[in-house]
């Protein structure tokens, strides 16, 4: 009796603490998207106005008044183009690697060590060789610099998957006469598709929210969402409510993706980690 | 002696290969180069070659090395606390049967978020005079505080933000690696009449190892390459308070340009962290064998 008290209780508090948790981390975002909506007279007002009429002149100021479609655009490019890559390479490497243990272990720990890499490692040489390819300030250099972590991250994640796949089932392919790539295409692929999409998502969230490669080499044409947060604040002084309407963009798709794909996410990022 | 099969499987690897050499391999030799020379941004090529004198020169800079203790104390802190936290909020999710996914849902929100946006995000509500927080803490009677400008804070209101952007992180692989333990050993304990407390020490920590070796190696890394959210909230200071080992190299190549020197001083950096992992990989494997 008294143990099915105790548990109760402990329940009870479970709740409240795990409610306080969750809390903590929701107020801030919910009150910068409130700040979002506000004018800018409100936005700066303390004590703060608690019920506001909300305005979307914030978010039309940041697409007029700075080029922030373009940044947008930058972003989203930057990070599809290089995802898209990323998968489509990384899953056939990481294929021949599943499948050939021989000589595949050194590839193994290499790809490991480059998740260690820290990026400022590699920020100076990259700088300087796109500086010498006179390539400073464009898409493909952010898309080829994304691929030094992208590539070798995708490779990791799909390498787990396709070894979880029997082996049996694309030598009975090529038993029946097809290629290593249709029996890859055909059989292994669909097999991993949902791996191949939690990861595809992880990698693009990587480059979507990468900062000191694109602080680096883009100028004012390549500049990527980040950079572009960044310096709004240096640029104009505190303009709360205009940064927190482009706070909100910039995170808007992330989170929105990661409602829709939380279970793949979630595989995705533990199986990356744990394996 | 390779088949025609084995020929024509090589097409998997080989593009992988040749733009990891170029994006990977080639910026790494580069810059290996780069660190024994007194290569500059102000100066055409790689400069002179000079032996190990950047090398040198990092060890007897009260900079570096400075700025080396602060990424040394702030990710002891921050890991530390982080792995405290999250292990007690991945056990509570653990336990809680209902409403275990709309808790989750909004835990792991701020991880997703680029360190920018948190940064940005902390440094309104923290701003001394227009931010919320200190107007919520007069409203209870305490006194606001400079957050960030004040040297005596910095650090602490720093390794709070990276707790709240970090810590969902560390719940998600322990809780993981929580829902994945076998029930045996629970009924087992339970049979013996252990303790809530008990258990938690004898059965679910040393079952957790593995999962937490990896867990905080994780973290251990990534706090260590810290450079994001030190940009945005403080760019190093008040002082050097704040100023984390890739910010003084990130300073030094593009505000002094010393490529060489910075260089230099990123392969220690590296150096360390391979360390770190191999310690970490041997303390996993030695307490394998131990149980």
């Amino acid at each position: 009796m008294t143990a099915k008290r105790s548990e109760r209780l402990l329940d009870s508090l479970t709740y409240i603490a795990l409610t306080v948790c969750a809390l903590i981390f929701l107020l801030p975002i919910l009150w910068i998207v409130r700040t979002s909506f506000t004018t800018k007279a409100i936005a700066y007002q303390i004590p703060p106005k608690w019920f506001i009429t909300p305005t979307l002149d914030n978010y039309r100021d940041i697409f007029t008044d700075n080029p922030f479609g373009k940044y947008f655009m930058n972003s989203m490019v930057v990070s599809l183009v290089s995802t898209v890559i990323a998968v489509f390479l990384g899953a056939m490497a990481a294929y021949w690697i599943a499948r050939r243990v021989k000589g595949g272990n050194f590839l193994r720990i290499a790809i490991l060590g480059t998740q260690m890499l820290p990026p400022i490692v590699m920020v100076i040489p990259i700088f300087m060789m796109i500086k010498k390819l006179n390539l400073l300030d464009s898409w493909v250099a952010l898309i080829a610099t994304y691929l030094s972590f992208s590539l070798p991250y995708m490779i990791w994640l799909l390498m787990g998957f396709f070894e979880a796949i029997p082996k049996d089932l694309d030598e009975a392919c090529e038993i029946d006469g097809c290629t290593k790539m249709q029996a890859f295409t055909k059989v292994v692929l669909p097999l991993a598709a949902p791996g191949i999409m939690a990861a595809g998502i992880l990698s693009f969230l990587m480059a979507w929210n990468e900062f000191l490669f694109a602080l680096v080499l883009t100028g004012t044409g390549a500049r990527t969402l980040p950079v572009a947060i960044a310096n709004m604040e240096t640029q104009q002084g505190v303009m709360i409510a205009q940064l927190c309407a482009a706070t909100v963009i910039i995170i808007l798709p992330v989170v929105v993706l990661s409602l829709f794909i939380q279970k793949y996410l979630v595989n995705g990022m533990t199986m990356g980690s744990v394996k | 002696m390779l088949s025609v099969k084995r020929k024509q499987f090589l097409i998997f690897i080989v593009p992988s290969l040749l733009v990891l050499a170029v994006t990977v391999l080639y910026p790494l030799v580069y810059s290996f180069i780069m660190s024994f020379t007194s290569s500059s941004l102000k100066v055409r090529g790689f400069g002179d070659f000079v032996g190990l004198d950047n090398y040198i020169k990092a060890f007897k800079d009260a900079y570096f090395i400075k700025s080396g203790w602060t990424t040394g104390l702030f990710t002891v802190i921050v890991v530390t606390l982080e792995f405290v936290f999250g292990l007690s909020v991945a056990l509570m999710l653990n336990r809680i049967k209902r409403g275990k996914k709309l808790f989750f849902t909004i835990i792991i929100v701020p991880m997703l978020i680029t360190p920018v946006a948190v940064g940005l995000i902390w440094r309104l509500l923290l701003h001394p005079d227009l931010g919320i927080v200190n107007y919520l803490l007069g409203v209870v009677g305490l006194e606001g505080q400079a957050w960030l400008g004040d040297a005596k804070l910095a650090m602490m209101t720093v390794v709070l933000i990276d707790i709240w952007h970090q810590v969902p992180f560390m719940i998600l692989l322990l809780l993981a690696g929580l829902v994945s333990l076998p029930g045996e050993p629970y009924e087992a304990a339970t049979i013996d009449g252990a303790s809530r407390l008990q258990t938690f020490w004898n059965v679910t920590l040393p079952l957790m190892k593995e999962t937490i070796i990896v867990a905080v190696l994780f973290r251990v890394i990534t706090a260590i390459k810290t450079y994001d959210l030190i940009y945005v909230l403080t760019k190093g200071g008040p002082g050097t308070t704040t100023e984390v080992i890739s910010y003084h190299i990130y300073k030094q190549a593009y505000t002094f340009l010393n490529t060489g020197y910075s260089s230099a001083m990123s392969y220690l950096l590296l150096l360390v962290i391979m360390l770190l992992s191999v310690v970490f990989v041997r303390l996993g494997r030695g307490k394998a064998q131990a149980r």
